[in-house]
């Protein structure tokens, strides 16, 4: 994996078009609740872009808000430039795929997705063969005349995809489309969600508390927690600058050494920790001063001669290489390594190179 | 070992199934036995016939009456579903915390007898009754109106009063089990609230529409009390006319012929309704 450059989050590609929706300062309260406290993103149009986070986080809300089907406290939500709030969910040219799937119990497969084609001005012999097209799209043009629940889970999933697409949103939003699956139907869906949204060109905005799943599809994911963005940007950019503690312990599992910022210059931070001082790239609002957390993957630490000195707790075996629990001032962190680590109990010595390492806020940090 | 629990439940079971076959189904068939006799003088022919049921068919008065039975019987299903909807989808949608209240108040007219309910419409809908009376206190008519009370108004007035409870119950069940999410997703494609209600609502809730209306129909097709005592002139029933058959006229034959063309009719109903909401569950509109 190559080291993504700290400036990459403009996608590098230096347009400068009008984003397809827009979302500034979205606000979403219930009661005495905020399950969305003001939120800023924007879309581009042919992306694949995730919300990430544990439930409750508010990111359902903002998709059901895109969607219409809840009402914006306050803020703005913009499509292609044009407010959306005023808009009925019946005539915004969005369509969703919904978590239940919501697949009509008593419409054959096929009616269930040319459903929506009656209100898009579609002469009335283009329907069926419409419908038919998208479902081969999908792949179940052979079940056409099934009830839905006459279909496994992923076949279902494939049906609301169809009866989404087929209406040519300019944005599809998927809210969790892949939580029924099992883990190896989730992964070729993942595929195949991915080859669909290239080869359609359409934007998916994509809701998930897996971040693998995010990984997997993404060609942005915001990270979101207790109803605000704590990151948006690249995949490989958030997993390798995590602004927070808290993005870096979500988006794979880093250990997290807290410690203290003692100086900045440029991309760097000098940090002290239990571990040692080090310097070692940060997060961009890191300053001297500021509690912050060295972030380190176990990819990222390895058996070396020489390094820091720990002891091995725990060896577990993953297949391609080995995962080794050490114990070093006090710290619990986590190595790779390749052949057969030493039994627990050895004193063994950890290295990582310090421009893989990164600096993250500490708790209660920024968020961006 | 394995057999006996089933069996144990077919044993207790046996009591109830003889008390129905002694106590219902005998003196039905016991009456349709009846329904092929014939009254001859006083004594009772007892040569089979179908004399009876060709009467039935060629009496304009029988005919017209067991019309109006089952006319009055679909407009009032007509006319609970169409209050029954909005209540139900209250009731099961947007009240939370006093559902169960809101179910037992919709209920508590039942609990009062027959005649209280419709003595009650008396006084509502009387000449000197609390519509009038308000009516006249308004200066919106001089005297009162004659057609709120003995009238078919008032017999339907009060027959949809007394049994939508049962349609709103079958519909308050339908939309418990009616996932919002359909709506959404039909709002998702496009479609306006009519549209929604048309091939979603509509469809998804049909097997509580069919039980609901069922019941009201088969009550209201059976009610000669509130005809009677609301509908004046308008008020003979063919069961009235059942009823005098029977009793004063002593021509069970008759009674029984007409009594099982009734129960007959009803049972084509039911079975129409049964096979509905099969349907509803395996049929589905055409593109």
């Amino acid at each position: 994996m190559t080291t993504p450059d700290l400036r990459a989050e403009t996608d590098g590609s230096g347009r400068a078009q009008r984003p397809l929706l827009e979302a500034k300062g979205l606000y979403k309260s219930y009661g005495e609740v905020d399950a969305v406290s003001g939120v800023d993103f924007a879309l581009d149009g042919n992306s694949y872009v995730t919300l990430l986070g544990p439930s409750g986080c508010g990111k359902t809300s903002i998709l059901r808000m895109i969607g219409g089907f809840e009402e914006i406290t306050s803020g703005a939500l913009t499509l292609d430039g044009a407010r959306l709030d005023e808009i009925p969910a019946a005539r915004r040219p969005i369509n969703t795929v919904f978590q239940s799937y919501a697949l009509f119990p008593h419409l054959s497969v096929l009616d269930n997705v040319a459903f929506g084609l009656s209100y898009r001005g579609i002469p009335r012999s283009r329907i069926r063969p419409t419908a038919l097209e998208a479902l081969k799209t999908v792949r179940m043009e052979a079940m056409a005349d099934r009830r839905p629940r006459q279909l496994s889970g992923g076949q279902q999933q494939r049906v609301a995809l169809a009866r989404a697409i087929v209406n040519e949103p300019r944005l599809l939003l998927l809210d969790e489309p892949l939580s029924a699956l099992d883990r190896r139907m989730r992964k070729d869906m993942q595929i195949e969600l991915k080859d669909l949204q290239r080869r359609l060109g359409m934007t998916f905005l994509h809701v998930t508390h897996d971040q693998e799943e995010a990984f997997a599809l993404s060609d942005r994911i915001i990270v979101m927690r207790n109803g605000r963005i704590e990151q948006q940007g690249r995949p490989d950019h958030i997993y390798a600058r995590p602004n927070t503690a808290y993005v870096a312990d979500f988006i794979g599992g880093a250990v997290c050494v807290p410690g203290e910022v003692v100086d900045r210059q440029a991309v760097d931070v000098i940090l002290d920790t239990a571990l040692g001082r080090f310097q070692i790239p940060g997060a961009p609002p890191l300053t001297a001063g500021m509690a912050a957390v060295l972030c380190l993957r176990p990819e990222n630490l390895s058996l070396a001669s020489d390094g820091l000195p720990a002891r091995v707790t725990h060896c577990v075996y993953r297949g391609s290489d080995w995962i080794v629990e050490c114990e070093s001032a006090g710290q619990l962190l986590q190595a790779t390594a390749l052949d057969t680590p030493p039994p627990p109990g050895s004193d063994v010595k950890l290295s990582f190179d310090p421009a893989r390492a990164w600096a993250a806020a500490a708790e209660q940090g920024v968020s961006a | 070992m394995r057999g006996l629990p089933g069996q144990i439940g077919t044993w207790l079971a046996m009591p109830v199934v003889a008390a129905l076959v002694a106590l219902c189904l005998a003196p039905l068939l016991i009456l349709l036995a009846y329904s092929f006799f014939q009254v001859d003088f006083v004594a009772i022919s007892r040569d089979p016939t179908f004399a009876n049921y060709v009467k039935i068919a060629g009496s304009e008065t029988y005919r017209g009456l067991i019309a109006r039975a089952f006319g009055s019987a679909l407009l009032v299903v007509a006319i609970t579903a169409v209050i029954g909807y909005p209540v139900a989808w209250f009731i099961a949608k947007r009240v939370t915390g006093a559902k169960s209240t809101l179910l037992t108040l919709l209920l508590v007219p039942l609990y009062s007898g027959d005649l209280v309910r419709i003595f009650a419409w008396r006084v509502l809908l009387g000449a000197e009754g609390a519509i009038n009376r308000t009516l006249m206190w308004l200066g919106l008519t001089t005297e009162p109106l004659a057609g709120l009370l003995f009238s078919p108004l008032a017999t339907h007035i009060a027959l949809t009063y007394n049994y939508l409870p049962f349609m709103v119950i079958g519909l308050w069940l339908a939309f418990e089990s009616l996932d919002d999410a359909w709506l959404e997703a039909a709002a998702d494609l496009g479609a306006p609230a009519a549209d929604r209600f048309r091939r979603v609502t509509l469809p998804l809730t049909s097997p509580g529409l069919i039980a609901g209306g069922l019941m009201v129909f088969v009550m209201v097709a059976g009610d000669y009390l509130t005809p009677q005592l609301l509908g004046g002139a308008s008020g003979i029933t063919i069961i009235s006319a059942v009823n005098d058959l029977f009793g004063t006229a002593f021509d069970w034959p008759l009674g029984s012929a007409i009594a099982w063309t009734m129960l007959a009719i009803l049972m084509l109903c039911f079975g129409a309704g049964a096979l509905a909401i099969r349907r509803t569950a395996l049929v589905s509109e055409g593109v």
